[in-house]
């Protein structure tokens, strides 16, 4: 979270500061599992603030039916169905691990954390299957031609 | 500034939690209902052409606008939006959505940035005009909204 800090803190041992002073400040961090998840989720959450700014201006077409009709004729078109994929999977992450921080941070479940990641890593997953099939199909049935993909739950 | 940041540490969970339930409605409806979704599980790549839509959205619109309304995207949209009873509902779903969602997304962008711009100065220019866009955002948002299906 935001923590005011004019200086990093010192390391507790003094003879790392010479070689810490010269490592980026990425390389300071130790990647490993909780770490990997926090860079995934600013880097998410930065990319759904792009995408509100977008998405907000882009609906100011309501008040023009027309306007309104071209901008989502266009958001069928291939690469927006891509875009759309990407979306969710962007959203189903941050929406999942942020879950995991709230449930952490309010509700003290940090002695299950390793168990709740993976639970759900595969609820993220399930998420992303499940609510991606439609684009999914419509990419296939572009690719591959009318009929070849399996109507399954749509 | 780091006085008053507690309660919006607390708010950020809050939000957070909240969308994830808004979310979901506003995903089923935007891409599962077959009445509703006025996005349609189909690749349009003609210039110009138009999605087709499900039978119970043509059948959902031609109930409200008249038997000859065309079922384009905006039309399938009124249905919620221009509906005499929902549309109260559903706007002021669509308002709610938008506050918390800036609230939450620009809070966040906020604490990303503070971590990286060390400078007290940049810190205080990057949070001001990010409030700024937040906010023309929050004006934008609720003008569409507020008048669509006028």
């Amino acid at each position: 979270m935001a923590v005011d800090t004019q200086d990093r803190p010192s390391a507790p041992a003094a003879t790392a500061d010479a070689t810490a002073e010269q490592e980026s400040r990425f390389q300071r961090y130790r990647i490993r599992t909780g770490m990997f998840a926090w860079m995934m989720h600013r880097l998410t959450g930065v990319g759904l603030v792009v995408y509100l700014i977008i998405h907000i201006w882009g609906l100011k077409s309501l008040s023009d039916p027309e306007t309104f009709n071209a901008l989502i004729a266009k958001y069928h078109s291939p690469i927006f169905k891509v875009g759309e994929f990407a979306l969710l999977v962007a959203v189903a992450y941050h929406a999942m691990n942020g879950l995991r921080i709230v449930l952490i941070d309010l509700l003290g479940w940090s002695p299950k954390q390793k168990k709740l990641f993976w639970t759900l890593g595969g609820v993220t997953a399930v998420i992303i299957l499940v609510g991606g099939w439609p684009s999914i199909y419509s990419l296939g049935e572009w690719l591959f031609g009318p009929g070849s993909m399996p109507t399954l739950f749509l | 500034m780091a006085q008053s940041n507690a309660l919006n540490w607390f708010l950020h969970r809050i939000t957070g939690t909240f969308l994830i339930f808004m979310l979901i409605t506003h995903f089923w409806v935007q891409h599962y209902d077959h009445q509703a979704a006025s996005v349609t599980h189909e690749v349009v790549t003609e210039k110009g052409e138009m999605p087709d839509y499900p039978e119970e959205a043509k059948e959902g619109v031609r109930a409200r606008l008249g038997p000859d309304a065309d079922v384009t995207p905006y039309q399938v949209v009124m249905q919620r939006l221009a509906d005499p009873v929902y549309a109260v509902l559903w706007k002021g779903f669509n308002i709610l959505f938008l506050i918390v969602a800036l609230h939450h997304g620009f809070y966040g962008l906020n604490n990303v940035m503070t971590d990286y711009i060390r400078d007290p100065m940049g810190r205080l220019v990057a949070r001001a005009l990010s409030w700024t866009v937040a906010l023309g955002l929050l004006i934008i948002g609720m003008y569409s909204v507020i008048t669509a299906g006028w």
